[in-house]
């Protein structure tokens, strides 16, 4: 006896570890789950966050140079080891802007002197990409000169011993020309204002002579193709202009000079051949800006910076319009106190300004963003020069030179940048735009999430169209009105199709179906109108017929009458597509679509996606929503039958009210799938990120946005940080969705909750 | 629902022990009250008796004839043939799974909704037999309502529960909803209680209200025969006390036919009682003779508990 009741003791222990197990787990699963979306959510929070941080300057060194005379520029190499400087005495001087090894910061590098200090009597300086710089003289000539560095690993007895190489870096410089001077002014005037560029060989000088004239000598190379010696034809022109010259910029593609004198701004066009013609003066809006006191050009040479006494700085670049690509004020910046210097970046559009009171300022134009604005240095920064990667900051107090670390890894990304109109440099508008990258490094990224956001909702909008009718009709139908020895096939059936890999649906809307639309496309319209007007046809037609045919075929069977007649309208409608396409559309509608209706036609368009990526939905509608209206209580319906009403007035009057809450999640379900769907909108739209419902034109949605650029951008770049930013986006999306659908279904549910 | 039974029925007839067990078990509860098992309600003797047999058609509401009743290949009702009066209240007894609710669910063809359901003979409403094929199913259920076992109140308000019936017939004006709504919830005894909350859940009411509220949904289409099918048996005494004189008030106006499982309930309220058996109609007699007067044996077994 006793040991009987002791196994039971034994027994129910184990049943209580059981118990306790299964209960532990299923807790540490469910709490697993909320932790991984949560560690999702926080990830994605985490990558995306440096693109909204401020910018943080940070001293990492200071020095002393040699007392010189006036320093006319500043540049640093690649890795901020070595700096340099241009003297108005006609110097150029290296030196070292840390200590490393046995330089100092400080110290000299290397010095050479191109030019007598009593011959110069200007400088110029190209975009810090060119990195060239020139000395006018009086004599109307000009020397160029290009600092150079060279990077060496060279291996010694201490770094063999170590396995760790050091790397060094040589300055030395180059002089163009063969060491020459270049005759600007063929009549030997002083250049009293000089700019200078190049685009490799050609190279395109302006100066000021004689106060008022304006000299334009375009080197034009060429390169002996046998020898491969380059020789330098000057083409020389000379434009008098009534009063003294202030600025001058030249565009580095050689094509533009721009030449500032108080507040008119004239733009020259050079031709190929080096003709010049006056094209524009700027239409200036001193009331508005005030006057003007420098001009400068930003990185890519589209934007020109005009610096007005009021503190503003103007943005104008060229925008296309009825007379051809003019000149435009876009937008301005305030630094708040007169500016005395402009430093623009190598590659980016962001720029260093720096003010009277002795503020620093940091702009971009792009995001139209202030994003710095202080006094970085304890005495005033005279003079401000960035390094080719933007990540120091070399800065000329009048207590000597300071190296600075700048954190401004992303300036391009700002809230408005990403959610408003912008207007980028070439547009003829503000505008919503996507386009991350290009070949070139001094592109302005467009940054924009709002059209892809668009695109994103917009195929969601087209597949839902397409997706909810026949998805609800099948599901009710089934649910309802079917056999259930019919059903026990059709539900398994279209739950399969759920499981079918969405890159073939795809792959097989991108390659077949694309195509096949376009060369049926008025049978495809005449599909989709024609198909739901015959199933009411022979609705009204069955209702018609007397009762002895009616009473021959079941009402659960009656729907197979539908198959051949929506087979023969479908037939019918491809029969006569290239008949309608003949006759009414002069035998295209493609064409017919884009140039008599203006409507522009892509191949893979949202009607594709719309019938894929509905394809992809419906299973997903249809099983929940039929398990829904399946699952509205035999009594309730029966309670409504047995009141005289007929099966359609029970469906809509009963039965539909109970399952609302279910069709209703079971739609908000489609659509969260819609909104997440990659492979099928990859595969299928054309990623045309544009803004625009036409039905006949593709879309780029966030998720295939992300799938597309992913592979190819820097890590940690603002490019990949945006791609982060979309998936936030799309994650909040779904977010969104799915709690108004909870929200929606729980306020259903206790409205229509049934016994 | 109909399925059910017949599993039931099958079971019954494979292993007759068991189900003398069961029913012996039954029995058992029953005879706590077997003072009251045999008595007859006093309100109901009084009534004038019929000849059942040969009613008068003017006397007659429904006339079943030869109605035999299959569930696939299994016949769930054998050759059944009877008269059921006008205004008077019929009651179907029987063990589980004799056939009772299936042959109510005849009277309105709800076993339609059964696929595998295949119906021979007639029920024939004032002469027309109601499976023609041209007898519209839903104008039918209009003059035959039915109450269920459940109270299955819709999801909707009370008020729009009791006009659902007459909006179904696309009945608009308001003055007629709201008399109808009023005249029918007083005809279930219901209208003292919700008066003041007509707009409310119907989901609000206790069970037995709800039942009522039920009843004032059919009552409200005015049918000519009222089927319920064990309306009581889902409810607390003092409901199924509040039910059983409303039914005997309503046959002033329809015709109840009540399918019920409690044999007091039925002596209680029915004028004429139908006892089935597996799938026969095994005797059909004014109340108060098959109670106290059973001719067959199997009826005189199954009212005393002793079933053999």
């Amino acid at each position: 006896m006793a040991t009987q009741s002791a196994q039971q003791l034994s027994a129910n222990r184990m049943r209580l570890f059981k118990d306790r197990f299964a209960r532990y787990g299923v807790t540490a699963g469910g709490v697993m789950v909320l932790v991984a979306l949560l560690l999702i959510f926080f990830y994605l929070l985490y990558v995306v966050q440096p693109i909204f941080e401020s910018v943080s300057l940070k001293k990492v060194n200071s020095f002393n140079l040699p007392e010189s005379g006036q320093v006319e520029a500043v540049g640093m190499e690649e890795q901020a080891e070595i700096g340099y400087r241009f003297l108005r005495s006609g110097e150029l001087q290296f030196f070292s802007l840390i200590d490393k090894n046995d330089r100092r910061s400080g110290d000299i590098l290397l010095s050479e002197t191109f030019v007598e200090p009593e011959n110069v009597s200007s400088f110029a300086k190209t975009l810090p990409v060119n990195h060239q710089y020139a000395y006018g003289l009086e004599s109307g000539e000009a020397v160029v000169v290009e600092p150079k560095f060279s990077v060496t690993f060279p291996e010694t007895a201490a770094t063999a011993a170590t396995d760790k190489v050091e790397r060094v870096i040589t300055p030395r410089f180059e002089v163009k020309n063969d060491g020459q001077p270049l005759v600007v002014d063929e009549n030997g005037r002083a250049l009293e204002k000089l700019s200078y560029e190049t685009d490799g060989d050609g190279m395109l000088f302006a100066a000021a002579v004689e106060n008022s004239t304006l000299l334009i000598t375009h080197f034009v190379a060429e390169e002996n193709f046998m020898t491969g010696a380059v020789t330098l034809t000057p083409n020389y022109t000379e434009i008098p202009l009534n009063t003294a010259i202030d600025d001058i910029v030249v565009t580095p593609d050689l094509r533009q000079v721009i030449a500032r004198r108080g507040n008119r701004v004239h733009v020259f066009d050079i031709s190929i051949s080096g003709n010049v013609t006056e094209r524009e003066l700027l239409p200036m809006r001193t009331r508005e800006l005030g006057n003007a006191t420098g001009m400068y050009l930003l990185a890519g040479a589209s934007s020109v910076l005009l610096t007005h006494d009021t503190g503003k700085v103007s943005q104008w670049f060229e925008v296309p319009g009825d007379d051809g690509r003019q000149y435009q004020y876009i937008r301005s910046f305030d630094a708040g106190s007169p500016i005395t210097e402009i430093e623009v970046e190598y590659y980016r559009r962001t720029f260093y300004t720096l003010s009277e009171n002795g503020d620093m300022n940091i702009f971009h134009t792009t995001a139209e963003a202030d994003l710095y604005r202080g006094k970085p240095a304890e005495a005033k920064v005279q003079a401000v020069m960035v390094d080719p990667r933007a990540n120091y900051l070399l800065m000329k107090t009048a207590e000597g030179y300071g190296l600075y670390d700048v954190d401004n890894e992303h300036p391009e990304v700002s809230w408005s940048g990403l959610w408003q109109e912008v207007w980028y440099e070439g547009y003829p508008e503000p505008d919503y735009t996507w386009q991350s990258t290009s070949g070139s490094d001094d592109f302005e990224s467009k940054f924009s999430l709002v059209p892809i956001s668009f695109g994103t909702i917009k195929a969601a909008a087209y597949a839902m169209l397409f997706a909810v009718p026949i998805g609800l009709a099948a599901a009710v139908y089934t649910a309802y009105f079917m056999s259930p020895s019919v059903r026990r096939y059709v539900k398994p059936t279209v739950e399969i199709m759920e499981a079918l890999p969405t890159v073939i649906l795809g792959f097989l809307a991108g390659l077949w179906l694309a195509p096949l639309v376009e060369a049926y496309l008025p049978g495809f319209v005449a599909v989709l109108l024609l198909v739901p007007l015959a199933i009411i046809l022979m609705a009204a037609l069955w209702s018609q017929l007397p009762t002895q045919i009616k009473s021959k075929v079941n009402d659960g069977r009656a729907a197979l009458l539908l198959i051949p007649v929506v087979l023969a309208v479908g037939w019918f409608s491809f029969e006569i597509s290239p008949w309608v396409e003949q006759v009414v559309f002069d035998g295209d509608a493609r064409r017919f679509i884009t140039n008599e209706l203006g409507v522009t036609f892509d191949q893979r368009n949202s009607l594709v996606v719309g019938i894929a990526m509905g394809f992809a939905v419906i299973p997903t509608i249809f099983s929940i929503a039929e398990d829904a209206v399946f699952s509205v209580p035999k009594h309730l319906s029966n309670g409504s039958l047995a009141l005289g009403a007929t099966p359609w007035q029970t469906l809509t009057k009963v039965v539909l009210l109970t399952a609302s809450p279910g069709i209703f999640s079971a739609v908000m379900m489609g659509l969260g799938r819609a909104v997440g769907e990659t492979m099928i909108v990859l595969m299928a739209t054309g990623n045309t990120p544009i803004m625009d419902w036409n039905i006949f034109e593709g879309m780029r949605t966030l998720s295939a946005n992300i799938a597309v650029e992913m592979p190819e951008s820097e890590v940690g770049s603002s490019h990949y940080r945006i791609l982060f930013l979309a998936a936030f986006v799309l994650f909040i999306f779904t977010f969104f969705f799915n709690t108004i659908a909870e929200f929606v279904r729980q306020r259903l549910r206790d409205k229509y909750s049934s016994m | 629902m109909c399925v059910t039974i017949y599993v039931k029925n099958t079971a019954h007839l494979s292993t007759k022990i068991e189900h003398e067990r069961i029913y012996k078990k039954d029995f058992d509860e029953l005879a706590k009250g077997s003072e009251f098992m045999i008595s007859v309600n006093p309100s109901t003797s009084n009534m004038e008796k019929l000849d059942l047999h040969n009613l008068p058609a003017e006397q007659t509401a429904l006339d079943i004839k030869n109605l035999d009743l299959y569930y696939g290949e299994d016949q769930a009702l054998h050759d059944i043939s009877m008269r059921i009066p006008k205004n008077r209240v019929t009651a179907f007894i029987g063990p589980s799974g004799c056939g009772k609710s299936t042959l109510l669910r005849c009277i309105n063809r709800m076993n339609d909704l059964v696929e595998i359901c295949r119906i021979d003979g007639e029920i024939e409403l004032h002469g027309q037999n109601i499976y023609d094929k041209n007898v519209d199913v839903a104008a039918l259920r209009r003059r035959v309502g039915m109450v269920f076992q459940r109270p299955n109140p819709f999801p909707k308000s009370i008020y729009e529960n009791v006009v659902y019936g007459l909006r179904l017939q696309g009945v608009k004006d308001k003055r007629v909803l709201d008399e109808a709504v009023e005249t029918s919830l007083r005809g279930a005894a219901l209208w003292d209680e919700v008066k003041d909350r007509l707009n409310a859940s119907a989901f609000s009411l206790s069970g037995g209200q709800q039942q009522r509220l039920v009843i004032a949904r059919s009552i409200a289409i005015e049918p000519e025969i009222l089927l319920l099918d064990e309306p009581t048996s889902a409810l607390d005494p003092i409901s199924t006390l509040t039910i059983e004189e409303l039914i005997t008030e309503l046959k002033e106006k329809f015709t109840v036919v009540i399918v019920t499982h409690n044999m007091q309930q039925a002596a209680r309220v029915s004028d004429q009682t139908a006892f089935l058996y597996m799938g026969k109609m095994i005797e059909y007699a004014d109340t108060d003779t098959l109670f106290t007067t059973p001719s067959e044996k199997q009826t005189e077994d199954y009212i005393t508990g002793r079933y053999g």
